[in-house]
Formats: structure tokens, sequence, C-alpha cells
């Protein structure tokens, strides 16, 4: 039924409208990114959508060395949302290279692999050998995951070490677009993104999931064998717009570097929402495990809603909050 | 792992027709669907043990009344992910294909299903994963089934029978108690011997043993029990024609595995983990395997390397360590439990929590 409602407003897509945007200067076709770790290297989407429509594509972080990940249970359901503390499971840069990086390469969508590791050396190592591959666009820097012992998180909850790892990582990528992704879960994100704009990040993407838990009663036990876990889909998603609003206010706007937003984006006017918080892009994440294709079905709707509206171009969405009568007012 | 016999055909986002949706005992309902267009023929080459996602997202609940007292809690939760699920029989047609939901009451999504009437629409990723597969010259298939894993194993029953006409088949059924045998038919009265008793198997002419913990249906015990036992009763002599296939709660799979490897014989599981996408990209629904020829072990996922496994691959927690893992141990010492009682509700607990509970 949502495929005929969407085949309604399909008559859109034949009216021109621009929804290409710049970010950090490249050009995307769309806004529409996935977001790393909910749709792997893109091969396994092949089946649901045509992933070359994506404006962006983010990998699963990939780590020097491959990593195991975490005992299950490794993610529980929740009210709206879902708790995931995979443990940065991944094949390693080596297999990552000779297995993944063919299929990327064949991608006409700008792809940046998402890089954690537990020591600023491995992110670096990562980074520079991908730096040399000319499918890749850029690096979205992992320093906000919130289920590994080591690394992860711990790197950004400290502006000085934000600062260190990402002027680091910086020298490393070479001309390729660096995005630090940020963690909501600090006392206050624009000091975060202040320190990794001045080191050096061309954008940064916000926010990473919540760190949060699950009690099962019977057993008085927490759920995820990692006790904790990063909590995602639609019920995070009002604090990531107010974060995504603050950091454009406060760092991105002044600095003239783009967002890009995520958490809890499920249909177009999440994306919009987004948009005009702030975000120059958006990333759809959790919502992809429902359907494989919410990302292609989020795009025809931006360009509904461009119709709607009368935007004749999409980047004029960007931050165009209108502030409340009673509060321009004063 | 031969991975050669995985299949290669296309899965995708199907929506069918329900065509009866009726209870027929206990929690058990039975849920009759029809694919037509792409989806009849992604399902046609459906494969006993796939699977298949089902959004129940958008459904409501049933009426407070119909919603058992013990449900009442986790009714209140909202569902935002997909919800695994094994057809218990496939079958194509010329312009449709038709499939058998057989499903269990027992949390906040299954019970959104039992609201749909004929002519509802339903969507379905699939099909996914890995099936069962018959390797060559085997002349004997013993199915075990614990409680809810029979839906893979009655679609397996069905092939076995249409597409292998020279290998025998007898069924192992285990369940907690008569009344929560997940088949239609009346087993209170059910004699120990192996026979015609089950009918969704008695229809391909498969005869069935059957087991219950309080000895309500069939002989008091566990089915792997029972297994071992006509396993050591058959003459001694190559177990190369023979390979067993089970689906279950885990610590049943277990067992099974246990027993085929100490009789060397051939024997696939499925399995069964939480997880949130189906198609290999969420990476929660890891099984612990072994490398062959080697002491290592990776994490696999169920839902793209499995659901079904050689059962010498997998490796499973011990009963002990389960336990343990969930505190029980401690629990007992501070004389705050009692160890059958809780330790048959955490089995429970893991046998169906892991589906739908939470």
């Amino acid at each position: 039924m949502r495929r005929e409602y969407s085949k309604h407003w399909s008559m859109a897509k034949k009216t021109k409208v621009d929804i290409a945007v710049d970010f950090a200067g490249r050009r995307l076709a769309n806004p529409v990114f996935t977001a790393s770790g909910t749709c792997g290297y893109a091969d396994e989407l092949a089946d649901f959508m045509d992933v070359n429509r994506l404006g962006g594509f983010i990998t699963k972080s990939i780590t020097l060395k491959p990593r195991r990940g975490n005992p299950t249970p490794r993610i529980v359901e929740t009210d709206a949302g879902m708790l995931n503390a995979i443990g940065l499971a991944n094949v390693g840069l080596d297999r990552f290279i000779e297995e993944k990086l063919p299929v990327i390469a064949k991608m006409s969508m700008p792809v940046f692999v998402n890089v954690a590791g537990e020591l600023i050396g491995e992110y670096t190592a990562v980074v520079a050998r991908l730096a040399r591959e000319k499918a890749l666009a850029g690096f979205e820097l992992n320093i906000s995951c919130p289920n590994v012992a080591k690394g992860g998180i711990s790197f950004g909850r400290d502006p000085e070490q934000v600062r260190e790892i990402t002027s680091a990582v910086r020298a490393a990528a070479g001309d390729k677009i660096l995005i630090v992704k940020l963690s909501p879960c600090v006392t206050d994100i624009s000091v975060i993104a202040r320190a990794a704009v001045e080191a050096g990040a061309d954008a940064l993407s916000l926010i990473n999931t919540f760190t949060a838990m699950v009690i099962d009663t019977e057993t008085r036990m927490p759920v995820l064998a990692n006790r904790t876990g990063g909590l995602s889909g639609p019920a995070i998603k009002p604090i990531a717009v107010y974060l995504v609003n603050k950091v454009y206010n406060e760092v991105a706007k002044p600095a003239g570097i783009p967002l890009l937003g995520l958490g809890g984006i499920r249909t177009a006017s999440d994306a919009i929402e987004f948009l005009l918080a702030g975000a120059s892009a958006v990333a759809v994440g959790t919502a992809s495990f429902l359907e494989p294709d919410c990302a292609a079905r989020i795009i025809d709707g931006i360009r509904d809603y461009c119709l709607r509206h009368n935007v004749a171009k999409l980047s004029h969405l960007v931050g165009a909050l209108t502030a409340p009568s009673s509060l321009a007012n004063g | 792992m031969d991975l050669s016999v995985k299949s290669a055909m296309a899965k995708g986002v199907f929506t069918a027709t329900v065509t009866s949706n009726r209870r027929i005992r206990a929690c058990y309902w039975t849920m009759d669907l029809e694919f037509a267009g792409a989806g009849a023929k992604a399902f046609a080459k459906f494969q006993p043990g796939q699977f298949v996602q089902v959004d129940v997202s958008g459904l409501g609940l049933p009426a407070e009344d119909r919603i058992p007292a013990d449900l009442r809690d986790v009714s209140k939760r909202s569902i935002l992910l997909r919800r695994p699920f094994s057809f218990a029989e496939v079958t194509a047609g010329r312009e449709q294909t038709c499939a058998e939901l057989l499903y269990c009451m027992l949390g906040p999504a299954s019970m959104r299903l039992t609201t749909l009437g004929r002519g509802a629409a339903l969507s379905f990723i699939g099909p996914l994963g890995r099936g069962f597969w018959v390797p060559p010259g085997k002349r004997l298939a013993l199915l075990v089934v614990g409680g809810m894993g029979a839906p893979p194993i009655r679609c397996l029953a069905k092939l076995l029978r249409a597409e292998y006409p020279g290998v025998n088949v007898i069924a192992f059924v285990g369940a907690k108690t008569a009344a929560s045998l997940p088949f239609e038919g009346q087993f209170d009265e059910m004699p120990e011997q192996i026979d015609s008793y089950i009918p969704a198997f008695a229809k391909f002419g498969i005869p069935s043993a059957v087991t219950t913990d309080d000895g309500s249906a069939g002989r008091r015990g566990f089915i792997t029990e029972r297994l071992a036992e006509w396993l050591d009763e058959q003459s001694a002599g190559s177990q190369d024609g023979t390979i067993i296939y089970a689906c279950g709660p885990e610590p049943m799979l277990a067992a099974t595995a246990r027993l085929a490897a100490d009789r060397n014989i051939d024997c696939q599981i499925s399995m069964e983990r939480r997880m949130a996408c189906g198609i290999g990209v969420c990476q929660s629904c890891a099984v612990e395997c072994r490398v062959e020829g080697s002491d290592e072990t990776v994490y696999q996922l169920c839902c793209r390397d499995g659901p079904v496994f050689e059962a010498r691959t997998v490796v499973f927690r011990t009963r002990a360590a389960i336990v343990e893992e969930i505190g029980l141990v401690k629990a007992i010492q501070e004389g705050q439990a009692s160890p059958t009682g809780d330790e048959a509700r955490i089995l429970e607990a893991l046998e169906h929590g892991e589906e739908d509970k939470s």
C-alpha cells in the first residue's frame, strides 16, 4: 500500500527539482546517505534497491585488524527503538581492500569508509592505506562507538583527544574528505564539535547512538551480553534534531562546515526536519532494517516535498528553520 | 562448510494476502498466505529452513479480553523491527504460491498477527538464509522437532516425500505437554511406540515418535533421549546413509548435535538468534562456529550463513554455562531460588524470549 502511495506522488519526479547538495566540496545527487553499520558494504542491499541512487554511502566500521564482535544477544528492541552492541565486528583492513573495495569501486555515488580503532595509530594506519584509493570519497571517523572496551567513545568524550586524533587522521587522509562522527553522550556537544573542526574535520556527522541498557526482570540480568548498547531508532530523533540545530548554530554555520544529520530518520519529513535544523545531508540507519529500500523512498519523498513547497533548490532548506513568533518577538 | 549449495535466488520485499488465520490449540495459530506475481515466483523456490522477516509494526492489538493475562504487560510494547519466521509449508501453483505460517502467540508481535483476517495484507522480506539440504547417498532422514521448531521440519518433510522417494523418514517430536504440541489433532491418548500419530507428518506417510516432559502424550522424557535410544536399537554398522535434521530450543539442538557426533551421523540444525535485518547487515545474529582443522572459532551470521548449520560446526554454550551466566548459581546459593523451577523458567525464557517477548 505504501508503494501505491509513493507511485501516486512519483509524478513529482518528472518535474525538475534540484535536490543535489554540496557536501564538503563534493556534489551529491541528493542528500541521503545510509548510516554506517546499517547497510554493510552496499552489495547486501542490491536485491532491494539501486544503491547508486543514494546521495552517499558510509561503510560498516573498518578496523586495522579483523574484529569478532561481542557475544550474543547483541540487540534488543525497545519502544520506538533498539539497542545494539555489535562490538565493531568487521573483516579488517586487508580483507576489506581485497573483497569489498572492488564492489565499492563499481558504485557511482561517493563512498565514505567508517574507520574505528583502539589507538590513534590504528586509525591513521587504516586511513593512510585507504587514502590512495580513487574509489573512495573520504572517511567517517568513528570516535563515538559506545560498545567497545577501548577506543570508540572514549576518544569522543574529551575535546583534547578529539583534537589529537582528528589532526592525526587529517594528516593521513590526503585530499579525502574527513567526517568526524559525534557522540550525543557528552555534556556539551558543541565543545567536541569545535575541537574536531579546529583540528581539520571537513564535516561532522551526528548523532551516534546513546548508551543505554535493558534489563530482563525475570532473570534480573541485562538483556545484552555486553550489558549496555547504543540506542537508535525513532526514539532518539527529537534529540538528534535538537543537537544538529545546536551544533549548526554554535559551530558549523560560523565555520562553514557541513553537517550530516542522523538519528531515527525513517520518512522524508524526518529528513526534512534535519535539513531545516542545519544538516546539509542526512543518513538513514535503523529504518533500513525494516525497509531495506527506505533510503530510496526518502529520496523520492524529499523531491515531492520540494515540489509541494516550491523549493527550487534543496540547499535553500538547510538551516532554514523559522523561529516561532513568540521567540522572534523576543 | 559447503557453501556451494547456498541459494542464489532473488530475495525481496513482497506482500502476501491472508487467506485464513485461526487458532489450532493452546497458543498455536496457523495462517495461510498467498503470494502473487514476483512474490509467487520468489517463494516458489523457498527451501525448507529458510525464513522470512514479517512486518507487524503497523498491526493493531487484539481486543483486551482476548489478550491472555500473562501477556497484558508485554502487549503495551510497541513494535519496530520485523520478526523472523520460517514457513511450515509452501505450495507453488501456476499463478500463486501458498505458504503456511505456524506461530505461537507469546508476545507483542505474534499477538498482533492473530488480529488478521481473510484478505489482509502482510509484508515479508524473503526468502532468506540457507535452508536444509540433502547430501547425496542418504537413505534415512530422522527429523527432530522440539516444540515450536516444527515449521521448518514440516516443510522439509514435504520436500523429502516429494523429491526423495528413496529416503526413509521418521519424525521425533518433543514438547513440554500434550497441549503444547504445535500440531492439529488429539494427542492425549498417544501410546509410546512409533506410529502415524501426528497428522502433519502422517499425511506424507511419515511415522512419528512423541515425548513430552510430563508424559501427557507419548513417552515421558526428552525427545533427544528417545532418539538416542532408537538409534542404539538399530543394527550397528555404517551411518553414512543416515542424516538427522533438527529444529527446536537450543539445549535440544545441543543435545542432538552431541548424540549425532557421538555416533558419527550427519546432522543439520536450524538455529535461532535475535536479529534486526535478516539480510546480513546488522550483524546481530552471530553464531559461534568452529573453523575446520583448527581450534579457532568464528562468528557466522544466523541470517546469512544459516539458519541451518551443520551441527558439528556450531559451538554451544553448555547448560551449566547458561545457568551460571544468568546468575542462577548465585541465586541458589543465596537461597533466593529453587533450582528446578528457575531452571525451567530460564530455559523457557531462552526458548521463547529470544523470539518475541523482549
